[in-house]
């Protein structure tokens, strides 16, 4: 594992200092709709620097719709509305004047199915990012970050000697470790998982949570996973979502993960965590 | 198991030897219903029929175009004239034409429909959106006799305007040269009039919409997933539309532009009301008189006699082929892409 400092030698921009160890990111009384429908009702939640939180929960109570307002992708959903705020370091996301591409550089994700671009070879891919933020590095620096981003992506001892080749051609699980490299290219602060390992099979996923628990010191990492060994192998906090029937969809229950899973306080957060339903 | 078999039957040597040779591929009937027979014998009859079809046209064509390169030979790809009362009858100067209209109709027509396709997919609201869809696709349905009307009464005297300053300004490039002062004060219009520019402007015209609509149909497939990446990453929506949408519909664009080139070719009615038909190797493409291949057949068909009609023919199996060509090899380019399967050319 490289040093996470050194991931960024030679980078003309100056990302590095801000977020050492990662950021802090807090909803506030986050409400969501689609068209008249309200999915979500209140959400608050902080999630801390230097710490993996896992949501879980059933299917349809939110969680993938919370994950997507904290970055910004809700809004490309056309009927889609929200409210409350959502604080990065202390500043909300949604405040007017903030750059949404901006806002989603400095808050990566990584999604449920991999999707690399096919038209890129993997070096490529690994840099989109910086070419579609429209930020410059020299050939050495370019070629210093392909690796390191692999490498902490764990992919880069599969691919060193083909990172010309597609990146369609590799297996779903290297893609999605690809997709890793790639939304760390750019420096995020923050690493939104939704449901990374759902489409992988086990030693891919094992991979996966190799890697989540080697970016967590330096990124903060949100994950939405519907496993719950994943979730408390990963995660060191973790919220429990619920939505009842015909109701938008909240927070039951969050707390550390040891909590959560060991001692829950409400009865359908010990039903849930224990299989008993969802 | 095979020590039980061994004991109860002990001659049976024959089912251990088929047994033995089974590690190959079996042959498997399908074993499919009587009425998935009969649909799939109908849908194939059908199928093979339009085959059929567009294959008896070449021969057909093929077959009538013998007795005339045979009189002819190979000077009637070169000769210029259509003269068969002179026994002169070629279609290099038509089949000049036919190419050079085309070519300025597709110069003109694809930046307009690329842009407009992805204007319409990537940046309309949503509610322009459908209207501008059923306005392309209305446009695509105007008869092309209606374009014809709306160039020779509208667009002619505007393009000799435009032709003139072409003139002025770009005259010292050959193909932009004509016969005239572009400066004198009072300047003839007639020198600029029915030109291949402006049988291109309105050829561009009719192959705008198909071209754009098969650009926009490949533009709304990229997919979702890959569109969502480039966002999450900060893409601007323009770095999105270069990373993931052009690449995805390079097949559309190419398919689209070719679907444009063929109508293109072959468009009849409209180039020949603005054009004014001449029979000239030329390549100044702002002066007066043009031709092309399908004018030529639509204006001497119905005074042709047998012979004449012969050769009419034959120029429209070159046509024919033309068309066969551009459409195999957009054909060919299309099918390599990712977006080909979407793509109907």
């Amino acid at each position: 594992m490289t040093a996470p400092d050194s991931v960024l030698a030679g980078l003309d921009f100056d990302a590095t200092a801000r977020h050492r160890g990662g950021a802090n990111l807090e909803a506030h009384n986050v409400s969501a709709w689609f068209g008249s429908n309200k999915v979500l009702e209140r959400v608050n939640l902080t999630m801390p620097a230097r710490t993996v939180t896992a949501l879980i929960g059933p299917s349809g109570c939110g969680k993938s719709t919370f994950l997507r307002i904290l970055n910004r992708m809700h809004e490309s959903v056309p009927s889609a509305k929200l409210g409350g705020e959502v604080w990065l370091n202390g500043d909300d996301i949604y405040a007017p004047g903030k750059r949404i591409t901006e806002t989603r550089r400095r808050i990566g994700m990584v999604f449920q199915k991999p999707n690399p671009f096919p038209a890129m070879s993997i070096a490529d891919n690994v840099t989109a990012g910086l070419k579609l933020t429209g930020m410059r590095v020299s050939r050495s620096a370019r070629a210093d970050l392909i690796e390191r981003c692999l490498t902490r992506g764990g992919l880069w001892n599969e691919v060193k000697d083909r990172l010309h080749a597609p990146g369609s051609a590799l297996s779903g699980g290297q893609q999605q470790r690809l997709c890793i490299a790639r939304s760390l290219a750019v420096d995020p602060e923050i690493l939104l998982m939704d449901e990374p390992c759902s489409a992988l099979d086990p030693t891919s996923t094992r991979r996966v949570e190799e890697t989540i628990a080697e970016l967590a010191p330096d990124v903060t990492i949100v994950i939405v996973t519907h496993n719950m060994q994943q979730a408390n192998r990963v995660s060191q906090q973790c919220a429990f979502f619920l939505a009842a029937q015909g109701t938008p969809g909240g927070i039951v229950e969050s707390g550390s993960t040891a909590q959560i899973f060991g001692n829950p306080r409400d009865p359908r957060t010990a039903d849930y965590v224990n299989g008993r339903f969802g | 198991m095979t020590s039980l078999i061994d004991e109860s039957r002990p001659d049976d040597t024959k089912e251990f030897a088929r047994a033995e040779d089974q590690d190959r591929p079996r042959t498997i009937a399908a074993g499919l219903p009587p009425s998935d027979h009969v649909f799939r014998a109908i849908v194939r009859a059908i199928g093979v029929s339009v085959l059929v079809l567009t294959g008896s046209i070449g021969l057909f064509l093929g077959y009538q175009a013998i007795p005339t390169f045979k009189r002819y030979g190979f000077s009637f790809l070169t000769e210029s004239q259509w003269q068969p009362q002179l026994d002169k009858v070629g279609i290099s100067a038509v089949l000049l034409g036919t190419v050079i209209v085309a070519l300025i109709a597709l110069l003109i027509g694809f930046p307009l429909a690329f842009v407009t396709a992805l204007y319409i997919s990537e940046y309309a609201p949503a509610r322009w959106k459908s209207v501008a869809i059923s306005m392309i696709d209305l446009m695509a349905a105007v008869p092309s006799i209606i374009y014809g009307l709306f160039g020779f009464a509208f667009l002619e005297p505007h393009a000799q305007d435009l032709a003139r300053w072409l003139h002025q300004n770009l005259g010292f490039i050959p193909i932009f040269k004509v016969d005239t002062d572009p400066n004198a004060a009072s300047w003839s219009p007639a020198a600029y009039f029915g030109s291949a520019f402006i049988g291109g402007i309105c050829v561009s015209l009719m192959i705008i919409p198909l071209a754009c609509s098969v650009m926009r149909g490949v533009f709304s497939l990229a997919p979702i997933g890959e569109r969502e990446a480039a966002y999450a990453l900060g893409s601007t929506r323009w770095g999105m539309v270069r990373a993931v949408v052009l690449p995805f519909g390079r097949g559309g664009i190419i398919g689209g532009t070719m679907l444009g080139l063929g109508r293109a070719l072959g468009e009849t009615v409209a180039v020949m009301l603005v054009i004014s038909q001449t029979f000239e190797i030329k390549f100044t493409i702002l002066s007066s008189g043009t031709n092309t291949t399908s004018a030529l057949i639509a204006s001497r068909f119905s005074e042709a006699t047998s012979a004449q009609l012969a050769a009419l023919l034959t120029a429209g199996f070159v046509l024919f082929l033309l068309t066969l060509g551009v459409n195999t090899v957009a054909a060919v380019f299309v099918s390599r892409s990712r977006s080909g399967a979407g793509v109907e050319i």
